[in-house]
């Protein structure tokens, strides 16, 4: 599995970020030809980005392109001049408010991808979920096409169209995280927080990361370099967490050895659902190899 | 045309120089003979007051003449009044061909182009930066200009290299009879120590001061028995310019990346135990750097034995806080420092050659373990430039570079691999500042960068296992991929800069720049 | 004379302006900026090979760079050239 921590947006046409977003090592990248490119810019943007994504060097990151809404008349002029190139890994779209949108989006790809002679599929789907219907749609909107490989609920414009506003104790998205991480679980999808605008608020930032991994969220959005290691630092387990996942790992593997069905570690029953999260807190401790993890 | 030991072409004589010694390698040249010293004079109870009307007086009283050699410090930095005031004085009483010795200069000085054009000051020893350094790249001073380190400065004096006839000491603080203090007044900067040297050995020492008070002063950074005049100026600098307000650590990402390498590199090398000494100096990479150690000092109950160098009031927090249990200051960077040297006995005031000189019987640099600098350029055989701009205009002074570099144990240069499009690793450097033979490691954002001499670090970090390392072949090929080729600088064939290294043998010269 | 732009003037960006010219007349090229002291000649090889690629023979072009790199360059001459040519508007 794919970690997602950390998916750094990078604006659309600034070469500066472009070229340097991969040196801060997020574990994903999000070249922006929306919210943060200028209607009169979103030309030259897609230029810069084609260029980039042609020189294609962004270290270990899993890279994609957050195009513009379905609803404008760029998104399908960025998927024609982006996807054949091969190099995106994902596109991020905005404003998903329903299955027919990501319907819409798959069938784009595929002909595009086909066109240019890439394995069709290969491009995966980001959903970002930023109205009020986006969200009572989760579940639908996850399993419209296989490509949907995460859901995002949306900050501001989601506030806005729930008729409030971000608080800092982020009371009205409580209840919609835990929708979007139900379905997105249920769908087999990652799910991945929205972004922290205050970005000079290390400590909100990281008592928010807590809450939303606690919640069983992936990762999150990020709008600055500076949120990263905070946001890893969170989502890493500690050292105690990776001695008694080792510990699990090792009892189940001798269990199924010798032929036993279940043993015990340090007084606690050891059953299937504990391997699977000691496996988990060693991937995300970066202590597995890909593929290893399914064993 | 001879070489040095790095290639470097250096002619056996530069005129307004006269005869060179080629840099042969770190400790090639050995010091022979007795230290130099000042013309002795005599005071008797007779003259209880040594303050002079005006700085006129004060430079009649001193018997400056024509052709001399004046000394100056730079503690009051972008803030000082004292270097242009008297060089106008001087103008104005019709002295000519001065050779300028000061510590450094800074963009307030650019005053001074008008009396080089004059004819006023004939020479410069020391750096040359902004404007006075493009004038000079361009050919506009007859003498090339010396370039000496914080270290290798006093040992030019020390060793009867540079005579000092009149040593002019901006004092904050100042009695009648001429003992003088840098951590008190309204134009307080902190430590003296650039300028000890020079009032121990010139022939006349002025002090000049905009609190005088009465004797004795204390306490006392220089006492009376140095100082020959003491005379008040309104005031002798701008506070504004003198220190800068808190320093903060840098928010700038490629900054923290490359300052969070850095201090893993540091926190892998084997210095890294308890008394550890460093100096980080005040630039946005090493101050995070800092603040990055404190963290692993603090994870890994780690204490230090010393900060040294340029004092922020980051290191006297460390301090404070113990995590040093010392700071060794030449020059006090902000307030903090400022309030801190006055107070705190463990916050101790070193001078220039206390702090670098290679020629006396033993520097603190000597005791460093790790330094942090920076760099405009770095070449294959991590030799350093730190004096050229890309363009190859003279535009920057050694400071202590040489001297850290030299006397510490893990000498790691911290930059951007890119400013702009101009890289900092080349394949050889425009002008040789710091060999490679006394530099360990570079730090981009691209990772960590180990000198192959370095074999034990290279292990080091990788048993660590967090710390990136790329090769300096690679680091050289990425730049060149990036950058493209670069055009070469087009020079004259005149020199209008020499680079000594700090034992007074030349590492490098540079060339007048060609007319576009 | 028509007269079109792309890029900014931020860092390791750069601000390309051209504009048509007569038949005949060639490329007339302006660098300024941060790296001309060391780059002219990438910096100009970079805006002709992409001129070259869009097949333009005759254009007066300036560039006021403030540290980008070739792929940056290129790709802002493309953008002011397909602007110039009124091409896509977005």
């Amino acid at each position: 599995m794919r970690l997602r921590r950390t998916m750094l947006y990078l604006p659309g046409n600034n070469p500066n970020m472009l070229l340097r977003g991969h040196l801060f090592n997020p574990d994903g990248l999000v070249l922006d030809l929306e919210d943060a490119v200028a209607v009169r810019e979103k030309d030259a943007a897609r230029i810069l980005i084609r260029d980039v994504l042609k020189r294609g060097e962004f270290g270990s990151c899993e890279v994609t392109v957050r195009i513009n809404g379905l609803d404008t008349e760029y998104w399908r002029k960025d998927l024609e001049a982006l996807v054949p190139l091969g190099r995106l890994d994902g596109v991020r779209a905005p404003k998903v408010d329903d299955a027919a949108t990501v319907k819409q989006l798959d069938e784009a790809l595929s002909e595009i991808e086909s066109k240019a002679g890439l394995e069709v599929g290969r491009t995966k789907i980001f959903c970002l979920l930023e109205t009020a219907r986006g969200i009572f749609n989760t579940y639908d909107i996850a399993t419209a096409s296989p490509r949907v490989t995460a859901v995002i609920p949306g900050g501001e414009d989601l506030t806005a169209d729930l008729r409030t506003n971000r608080s800092p104790e982020g009371t009205e998205l409580e209840g919609i995280r835990r929708n979007v991480i139900v379905a997105a679980r249920a769908a087999g999808v990652d799910a991945l927080d929205t972004v922290f605008p205050r970005i000079t608020d290390d400590e909100g930032l990281r008592k928010e990361t807590s809450f939303i991994k606690q919640l069983g969220f992936d990762g999150k959005s990020v709008i600055h370099p500076n949120q990263i290691p905070i946001i890893h630092e969170v989502f890493t387990p500690t050292e105690k967490e990776i001695e008694r996942a080792q510990k699990i790992i090792a009892a189940a593997k001798e269990a199924a050895e010798r032929g036993l069905g279940a043993v015990q570690v340090d007084g606690r029953m050891v059953d299937a659902p504990v391997v699977k999260r000691a496996l988990f807190t060693l991937t995300r401790a970066g202590l597995l190899e890909e593929g290893q993890d399914n064993a | 045309m001879p070489k040095n030991i790095l290639g470097r072409e250096i002619p056996e004589f530069i005129e307004g120089y006269g005869k060179t010694l080629p840099f042969m390698g770190e400790h090639a040249r050995k010091p022979e003979g007795n230290r130099a010293g000042p013309k002795l004079r005599s005071t008797f109870n007779d003259r209880t007051s040594k303050v002079v009307p005006d700085l006129k007086a004060a430079i009649a009283a001193s018997g400056l003449k024509s052709g001399m050699t004046v000394s100056f410090h730079h503690h009051l930095r972008n803030g000082d009044f004292v270097v242009n005031a008297v060089i106008d004085a001087c103008s104005e009483m019709g002295i000519r061909d001065l050779t300028l010795f000061p510590t450094a200069l800074f963009g307030v000085h650019k005053k001074l182009i008008e009396h080089i054009k004059s004819g006023v000051i004939r020479r410069i020893m020391g750096s040359v930066n902004g404007p006075i350094g493009q004038m000079v790249s361009e050919g506009g001073m007859e003498v090339p200009v010396v370039l000496r380190s914080h270290g290798g400065r006093p040992r030019a004096v020390v060793s009867g290299d540079v005579r000092i006839d009149v040593a002019f000491v901006a004092a904050p603080t100042a009695d009648a009879y001429g003992n003088l203090c840098g951590s008190q007044g309204k134009s307080a900067c902190g430590s003296l120590g650039y300028a000890f040297t020079d009032a121990m050995f010139a022939d006349c020492v002025v002090a000049v001061t905009d609190n005088l008070v009465p004797f004795p002063a204390a306490p006392v950074s220089m006492p009376q028995f140095h100082v020959d005049i003491v005379t008040v100026l309104d005031s002798i600098g701008d506070p504004a310019g003198i220190v800068s307000g808190t320093t903060r650590i840098t928010r700038d990402p490629l900054r923290l990346l490359i300052s969070k390498y850095a201090s893993r590199l540091i926190e892998a090398s084997p210095y890294f135990k308890e008394g550890i000494s460093f100096q980080t100096g005040a630039g946005g990479i090493s101050l995070a750097v800092t603040a990055f150690m404190k963290e692993a000092m603090k994870k890994r109950e780690i204490r230090g034995s010393f900060g040294l160098g340029g004092i922020t009031g980051y290191f006297v927090d460390l301090l404070k806080e113990g995590y040093v249990e010392k700071l060794m200051d030449v020059q006090s960077f902000d307030l903090e420092a400022v309030k801190s040297i006055a107070e705190n006995p463990n916050h101790i005031e070193i001078s220039a050659d206390w702090y670098a000189n290679p020629w006396n019987a033993g520097a603190v640099v000597n005791m460093l373990d790790v330094v942090i600098l920076g760099a405009t350029e770095m070449d294959r055989d991590f030799n350093v430039n730190v004096n050229t701009e890309a363009d190859g205009a003279l535009l920057h002074g050694i400071g202590g570079h040489q001297d850290t570099a030299a006397g510490a144990k893990l000498t790691i240069i911290s930059q951007p691999l890119l400013r702009g499009r101009i890289p900092c690793v080349v394949d050889q450097v425009y002008s040789v500042t710091t060999p490679g033979e006394v530099v360990d490691a570079l730090v981009t954002e691209y990772g960590v960068t180990i000198n192959p001499r370095r074999k034990d670090l290279v292990d080091a970090c990788q048993a660590a296992g967090n710390v990136p390392l790329v090769t300096m072949d690679e680091l050289v090929a990425r730049a060149h991929e990036m950058c493209g080729p670069t055009d070469p600088v087009e020079t004259e064939d005149r020199i209008i800069g020499i680079i000594e290294w700090r034992d007074g043998t030349v590492i490098d010269v540079v060339k007048q720049l060609k007319k576009k | 004379m028509k007269t079109a732009q792309a890029g900014t003037v931020e860092s390791m960006d750069c601000l390309v302006t051209v504009s048509e010219a007569e038949p005949g007349t060639g490329i007339a090229l302006t660098l300024a900026g941060s790296s001309v002291a060391r780059f002219s000649r990438a910096m100009e090889k970079a805006v002709r090979a992409t001129l070259g690629e869009l097949k333009i023979n005759d254009m007066t072009v300036l560039v006021q760079d403030n540290g980008a790199l070739d792929i940056v360059l290129k790709a802002r001459v493309e953008a002011a050239v397909s602007r110039l040519n009124g091409g896509e508007e977005a």
